[in-house]
């Protein structure tokens, strides 16, 4: 006879590796098929607006403004991709992630306008240097758990902001300019690139040892350790691994913006916001991130109105979160993944173990 | 016959997964000692919880002195008189033994809160001295005897105790068992549930074996301890 | 007896806590392949000898040597590689996995000789989780298992660890007398397959059951040693530990 679920054991985080039936296994097949086609039309679809598909005559299905958004929105996935790592596999949850997107940045702008280097090779840096850092504090801010290291982790990005934004060599207050290039279509692929790599890197680590240990490390680090998981080094190398990743996408930023300064790259609310995405999309999944940075971000775009009425809809965005956070605090991918259906039983459910 | 101070009849209650308890009856008079016994499983906890209000029931009823307390909310059960002293002690372990000891007593107005804790005291004179000790620096045993203390707090008519046996060695069984045999001479009738099945037959007036969430064998304690069945599973002979 | 014949020795260990020695110069020796029970009151320091010999606490004092090799100092992660499995008393399984990816888990990590591929690790896990009596449970999410399942899962996740010594921190506690007798076929299969077994426990069918030797611990020191039937019976052993009503209740065993 089975025994009822135990409440406190059932941490609401879905199961990376969800019971393998066959329903769920055609579910998940489904799942890729489509997400494959959604891929083959991101990178083709955007094409019809470059000048040769123009005069062949085929219609421009997008324009400048979406652009702009389908970029921010992959950015946004890159970012809520490798927050994904350090705080939904392995349970530290990082509040100020946004420090390596100014490092990454930074070290582009810096190494392209001081010391000439090509944007690409500014990219390779941009990956690199951020995750040393990380590597170099991870060791001891990874030894404080849940809210200390949050709010330490947030230290940590407004102190290297503040210190960036009094170096000269940095450019101070003012920032670095960089040298202007247009083109909508390269950084929206780089940035598409960069969301992919972020999902692949995601799908890769949750079929190894690696993820196996990043969540054994979430769910009880004390009996991690006893089984032979070397705790330190593995939280070190998530939290270096979503720092290269956010890194990445600050890089790219760096010259897609032309533009950086410490209010630019170092913006809390960029880890916020990809925090929220997380949350919302389903923490601890592969998909989690993308759903909820694509769904986040389109909130964001439609209701960010102007004047008076961007306090409303802010409002509105606001109580949009609350709602989604304190109702569904497994995220979308939850429904997705076969595992719940919005019922007022799932609700109920929910609320009863968030202790509302 | 007087109506018994708990009768339990026909209850069922359950959870998402599924239903536990299946139409449980069940007598505890006045000053009686009474034990519980079974299987991992079976339903005790869940049963006390409906008893003490903690989980819903989906059937049957709970009077307590006369009066309906089915599914009524924990404070006014405890109000009433029936206090649980739950399973793995559950104490406030940075306060204070001496703190945990009155928070029994919180939803009382009256004036002999002071007093009650010295008649609890007299049940465990091990206390008496490590009254400004925070409860988590005591022993298992120790702890037990804080956890019980705190339920004799609410001045109870009668007390459910949860397993106080659990991780705790026979010398310390026994004691915690002799106190709950004092209490109930001291009129106070105690509900005893425990895996130490011979230590809570020798102490009890009558048990009853719960198996799969139904009653599957009442009666003095005794008779129940000699039953064969209750021999094979339970005594290990 | 042969230093071969030695598998975990014990010399002088002390941990203190604040001013209070929870162990104050324990020394015993654990014999390779042994079953060795450990028992004695609630704060006698039980549990804080398995936490100082996997290495969750560090020695304020002697020394802990696995076949010959210092203990000391090393964390705990280092401690399982070099072979020694441990279980906890409040059960630690990891939520929102399955059974079998808890026990996988362990394979996937563990001892030396563990460390396997996800594959195999898979597969070994399978086997362990049958040795146990989980095996038609292996899909299952663990919040769904009753109590002496979990601790199964316990003992499986680090027998999967491959070890050579294995630390068992009251697998007992909360079982009827039926499921403390499957548990305890359990430890003797476990046991069958090569691994020396450390034993805390306060249910003493389970010490006379299965133990070899038992060692008694009180207030932290070393109070009693030898065969569980003998031990049992010592005066100071029933004074500080049994009770007399326990010892006069198995005086005619």
């Amino acid at each position: 006879m089975a025994a009822q679920p135990d409440p406190d054991l059932d941490t609401g985080q879905t199961a990376a590796f969800a019971v393998a039936t066959p329903a769920a296994a055609r579910r998940e097949r489904i799942l890729l098929a489509a997400a494959a086609i959604a891929v083959v039309l991101l990178v083709l679809v955007p094409l019809t607006s470059t000048d040769q598909a123009q005069s062949a005559g085929l219609p421009q299905l997008v324009d400048r403004y979406w652009f702009r958004v389908a970029t921010t929105m992959a950015m946004f996935v890159v970012i809520s991709a490798a927050w994904n790592l350090i705080g939904g596999l392995a349970g530290y949850p990082a509040f100020g992630n946004v420090v390596y997107f100014g490092i990454g940045a930074y070290a582009v702008a810096v190494l392209v306008t001081r010391y000439q280097w090509s944007f690409a090779a500014a990219l390779g840096a941009s990956v690199v240097v951020p995750a040393a850092f990380a590597g170099l504090i991870g060791v001891p801010l990874l030894r404080l758990r849940g809210h200390y290291f949050a709010v330490a982790s947030l230290g940590v990005a407004v102190a290297v902001g503040e210190v960036i934004n009094n170096l000269d060599y940095f450019g101070g207050a003012s920032g670095i300019f960089m040298p202007i290039v247009r083109s909508d279509l390269l950084f929206y692929y780089l940035m598409l690139g960069a969301a992919l790599l972020a999902v692949a890197i995601t799908w890769v680590v949750l079929r190894t040892r690696f993820g196996y240990g990043l969540i054994a490390i979430r769910e009880d680090e004390g009996a991690a350790a006893v089984i032979g998981v070397n705790t330190t080094l593995y939280k070190v190398a998530a939290y270096a691994l979503s720092a290269a990743l956010t890194g990445l996408a600050g890089g790219i930023y760096a010259q897609w913006n032309v533009f950086v300064n410490q209010d630019v790259a170092f913006n809390i609310d960029v880890s916020i916001d990809s925090i929220l995405m997380a949350l919302i999309g389903g923490i601890g999944t592969i998909w989690g991130p993308v759903i909820g940075a694509v769904v986040l971000e389109f909130l964001i775009q439609t209701f960010a109105g102007r004047g008076d009425l961007a306090v409303v809809t802010q409002i509105g965005l606001g109580l949009v979160l609350t709602v989604a956070v304190i109702f569904l605090p497994r995220g979308v991918v939850d429904f997705f993944g076969g595992r719940s259906s919005l019922t007022l039983a799932y609700v109920r459910r929910t609320l009863r173990a968030s202790g509302v | 016959m007087t109506e018994p101070l708990l009768e339990v009849r026909g209850l069922t209650a359950g959870f998402d997964a599924g239903p536990v308890l299946f139409g449980v009856d069940l007598d505890v008079a006045a000053g009686e000692l009474v034990a519980l016994v079974g299987a991992n499983g079976a339903g005790k906890s869940t049963l006390l919880g409906v008893l003490s209000g903690l989980v819903p029931s989906s059937g049957g009823s709970v009077r307590f002195d006369g009066r309906d307390i089915t599914n009524a909310p924990p404070e006014a059960i405890v109000a009433a008189g029936l206090v649980h002293v739950p399973q793995g002690r559950r104490l406030f372990g940075g306060m204070t033994v001496e703190k945990n000891l009155l928070l029994g007593a919180h939803l009382r107005r009256d004036r002999d809160v002071r007093g009650d804790l010295q008649r609890v005291l007299s049940h465990f004179p091990a206390l008496a001295d490590k009254l400004g000790r925070e409860a988590r620096t005591l022993s298992g045993g120790e702890q037990q005897m804080v956890a019980i203390g705190r339920g004799l707090m609410g001045r109870p008519r009668l007390l459910m105790i949860d397993e106080p046996s659990l991780g705790l060695g026979p010398k310390v069984v026994e004691r915690v068992i002799d106190v709950a045999a004092e209490i109930s001479e001291d009129g106070i009738a105690v509900l005893l549930v425990e895996q130490d099945v011979a230590m809570a037959l020798d102490a009890a007036a009558r048990a009853y074996v719960l198996e799969s969430g139904r009653i599957a064998l009442s009666g003095p304690a005794d008779e129940v301890e000699r039953d064969p069945a209750v021999r094979r599973a339970y005594l290990g002979l | 007896m042969s230093a071969a014949e030695v598998l975990l020795s014990l010399r002088d260990v002390t941990r203190r806590f604040g001013g209070v020695a929870a162990l104050d110069g324990v020394s015993f020796d654990v014999r390779t392949h042994e079953i060795l029970g450990v028992i004695g009151p609630n704060g006698a320091g039980k549990t804080t000898l398995l936490n100082c010999i996997s290495g969750v606490h560090r020695l304020d004092g002697g020394e802990i040597t696995l076949d010959g090799r210092p203990l000391g100092g090393l964390p705990p992660h280092r401690v399982a590689r070099l072979g020694v499995g441990r279980t906890f008393q409040i059960v630690k399984p990891f939520g929102s996995m399955t059974v079998r990816e808890n026990a996988a888990v362990g394979a996937l990590f563990g001892s030396s000789d563990a460390r396997l591929p996800t594959r195999r690790a898979f597969a070994h896990a399978d086997e362990v989780l049958a040795l146990v009596g989980l095996a038609p449970k292996r899909q299952l999410p663990v919040a769904s298992l009753t109590v002496p399942d979990r601790k199964r899962l316990e003992v499986a996740r680090a027998l999967c660890t491959m070890p050579r010594l294995l630390l068992l921190d009251e697998v007992m506690a909360g079982l009827n007398a039926v499921e403390v007798d499957e548990a305890l076929d359990m430890v003797r299969a476990v046991h069958a397959s090569g691994v020396t077994i450390v034993l805390i426990e306060h249910v003493m069918p389970v010490i006379l059951g299965v133990c070899e030797r038992v060692v008694v611990l009180h207030l932290g020191r070393h109070l009693a040693e030898g065969r569980p039937v003998d031990v049992l019976k010592d005066p100071r052993v029933v004074e500080a530990y049994l009770g007399e009503k326990y010892a006069s209740r198995h005086r005619g065993d």
